[in-house]
């Protein structure tokens, strides 16, 4: 037992000093801070792609300027009416202006607006000038028609729809096409994360084990502990780097949300919750353990990195089919084919937490999967140790899968 | 002590080591040599309990070897390799400490080797910044750092320089000298001749001969001559009563047949060369390993290796026919 914990001790200082492992750690949270908070925190200020620039509009009505005004007011933004469309494209090109709304003459009727900016692209300027246009276009045409404006709202307002996410325990929460998109956006990057780093490690342990058997370092490691403490200490080495990276990004966020949150007014996505983090951690060490001892044997019985690389690809395949079935499996988290992708142990660490997340899998699913996959990390745990034994001293040919097969069951 | 009995070792149908014993006492330079592929690194793997032998027993001072007498070995591979990328007093502290040693023991005793092998500036330099030279240096540290009482060298002077050679050759003695168990393997006879008291000479995983080198010398020797002249000794040969002639940069081997005094050769010689030395030898163990060794790869199925006759108690085996694949 010493000398396994001296192994660990090696592998996990050797992970922890690596460059890659320190940029990914201190960048992972930015980058979940960025594909979850940032888009809201884009779209609930879109005022701040005008950077306090004003909007010009160019022979708008009255009413319409009205309109303008109080929409884009919301997001401090001037509406200034000017006299020369030329000056004022000019003025936008030259970035004194974000953007310039021409109305064209007898609008809304016939003419047609025109929204002129640098890029083109500022959806939230220009979606709030189209709403303001249309806003006043309607109230234009309904003054003109004589028509009641009271009478008219009170058609035209739309009846209350709400959609609710019925709980086990008898409660009830609001859910709905936002809190859809939220719950989606925390299953992308959970998903992300785990096929991430399940697939970073475990090719670098593979790796590690290819080296030890390239540099020849294995004969001397060899010689002073057994092979299953040479593999269990770098798959424990690694594996206890990762769960200090897990717990570095775990904290950051927490203190994101903690700190960024209210400062910028912004909510945290509600599906980022305590327990469901929980469940990340958990399905990250569970498919951490069965990956790792995977790639572990496959590098013993490859002959160099591209060798390895050739041989892994069917465990790729099982990290990706949930990656690109995550649509349908988020929108139909029950199905059949999501039960049993959930439950069978090569895809079920990302499935199950995918589903876990989206709806509320029956516990003896939830059950079956860990009792499952528990029993696939010993399984696969004690054949890479018998492929490892043999092949970490094979060199010189490419073993077959017949040959390999044949070293699972080499006694002694 | 390290005793090897009756040690079988195949791989699918390939017989890599067959019927081996030996034994190498403390205080004693036991050299294991044989060609490539003989069956040397799988005899020492097995040693190493790195892989079991099919049948046989392997003793450390009369026990069954176990796991923990891994702390006790040292063993400097033939193919050497450090991690790269790691500082080298860090690569040789882990290689200690999963021996067992004590950590500020290990320190001390990695510092006055690297010391000794000029090496201590690069204590702290990635071991992917050392010269070859200083790798197999780095690496003969990492062998002996944490005190074995028994060390396997396998080819520990390929790619050294005669003063690094001699660096090693001096404290192989100490370690000899401090009582410790030494089992050498290599391929290069003036190596194992300069060096070794006792050899097992091994081919295609079986034992050629075995003993100490002064009963080798005299079971395979007392009859070569081995002579340094000035003319042209081509016609030596030729004559009727030499066995065979073997040809080095600076002198010739020459092997008299049985019985015939060497004062016959030198009486053909006087006045054909000019003499510069005169000297009845032992054959070389060199000489020796080419016969038996050439003799197998001829293949000459009833032991009768030609050149040299086997007397005494130096066994000679049967040659075998099986194909070698020593899975070095």
């Amino acid at each position: 037992m010493t000398k396994l914990r001296h192994v660990v001790r090696h592998e996990f200082l050797l992970t922890a000093a690596n460059k890659a492992y320190v940029i990914l750690t201190i960048l992972g949270p930015f980058l979940i801070f960025a594909v979850t908070v940032l888009p809201s925190l884009l779209t609930r200020d879109p005022g701040a792609f005008a950077a306090g620039k004003p909007i010009a509009v160019y022979q708008a009505p009255e009413t319409l300027r009205g309109t303008l005004s109080a929409s884009f007011a919301a997001m401090d933004i001037d509406v200034e009416p000017v006299d020369d469309e030329t000056t004022a494209k000019q003025s936008v090109l030259n970035g004194e202006r974000v953007g310039l709304l021409t109305v064209g003459q007898g609008w809304p009727e016939t003419g047609g607006a025109v929204w002129y900016s640098k890029s083109g692209s500022e959806v939230a300027l220009y979606g709030t000038a189209q709403a303001a246009l249309e806003s006043s276009a309607r109230e234009i045409k309904i003054t003109e028609s004589g028509l009641d404006p009271a009478l008219v709202a009170k058609v035209l307002a739309s009846p209350s729809f709400e959609v609710v996410k019925l709980e086990a325990g008898g409660g009830e929460t609001k859910a709905g096409v936002e809190s859809y998109f939220s719950v989606l956006m925390t299953a992308m990057v959970f998903v992300m994360i785990i096929y991430m780093t399940v697939l970073l490690y475990g090719q670098m342990i593979g790796r590690s084990v290819v080296t030890e058997k390239t540099s020849k370092t294995v004969e001397i490691m060899l010689s002073s502990v057994t092979s299953r403490e040479l593999m269990f200490g770098k798959i424990l080495g690694l594996g206890l780097a990762g769960i200090l990276q897990y717990a570095i990004w775990i904290g950051m966020v927490f203190v994101l949300r903690a700190v960024v949150g209210p400062v910028f007014n912004i909510a945290m996505p509600s599906a980022l919750s305590m327990a469901n983090v929980a469940w990340l951690v958990v399905f990250f060490i569970l498919a951490f353990f069965l990956y790792s001892s995977a790639y572990a044997a496959m590098g013993a019985a490859s002959e160099d990195e591209q060798h390895l690389g050739q041989m892994a690809w069917p465990l790729l395949i099982f990290l990706i089919v949930p990656l690109v079935m995550i649509g349908t499996l988020t929108s139909n988290p029950d199905s059949g084919i999501s039960v049993i992708l959930s439950i069978f142990p090569m895809t079920s660490p990302i499935v199950m937490l995918i589903r876990i997340l989206v709806s509320e899998p029956p516990a003896w699913q939830i059950v079956a999967c860990l009792g499952l996959l528990a029993a696939a990390v010993a399984g696969m745990a004690l054949l890479a140790a018998k492929i490892f034994r043999v092949g970490i001293l094979m060199t010189g040919k490419r073993p077959g899968l017949k040959e390999v097969i044949r070293w699972v069951g080499v006694r002694g | 002590m390290v005793r090897v009995e009756k040690v079988h070792k195949s791989y699918s149908s390939v017989q890599a080591v067959a019927d081996l014993s030996f034994q190498a006492k403390p205080g004693e330079i036991f050299g294991l040599i044989g060609p490539n592929g003989a069956g040397k690194s799988t005899t020492i793997r097995m040693i190493m309990n790195i892989i079991a032998p099919d049948s046989g027993r392997i003793l450390f001072d009369g026990k069954p070897l176990t796991e923990a007498d891994k702390s006790r070995i040292g063993y400097l591979p033939e193919e050497r390799g450090l991690y790269k990328k790691a500082k080298l007093g860090e690569v040789l502290e882990y290689l200690a400490v999963i021996k067992g040693a004590a950590k500020p023991d290990a320190r001390a005793s990695i510092d006055a080797w690297l010391a000794r092998f000029d090496l201590l500036e690069w204590k702290n330099r990635k071991v992917s910044e050392l010269s070859k030279g200083m790798a197999q240096k780095a690496q003969f540290v990492g062998a002996i750092a944490h005190n074995p009482s028994v060390v396997f060298f396998d080819e520990p002077f390929s790619g050294l320089d005669p003063l690094a050679q001699d660096q090693l050759l001096k404290v192989m003695t100490e370690l000899k000298g401090k009582g410790a168990t030494i089992l050498f393997s290599t391929h290069i006879m003036e190596h194992a001749e300069k060096i070794c008291e006792r050899i097992l000479l091994m081919h295609k995983g079986r034992e050629v001969l075995s003993g100490t080198m002064a009963e080798i010398k005299t079971r395979y020797g007392r009859n070569a001559v081995q002579l340094e002249f000035d003319g042209d000794a081509g016609f030596i040969k030729h004559l009727d009563f030499v066995a065979s002639v073997s040809e080095y940069p600076r002198w010739v081997e020459v092997e008299l047949k049985d019985g015939v005094d060497s004062d016959l050769l030198y009486a053909a010689l006087a006045g054909c060369l000019s003499i510069r030395r005169f000297e009845t030898v032992a054959p070389s163990l060199h000489k020796i390993f080419i016969t038996q060794i050439g003799g197998f790869a001829a293949g000459s199925g009833d032991g009768d290796v030609g050149g040299i006759p086997p007397a005494g108690d130096v066994s000679i085996n049967s040659p075998t026919v099986e194909a070698n694949n020593d899975q070095a």
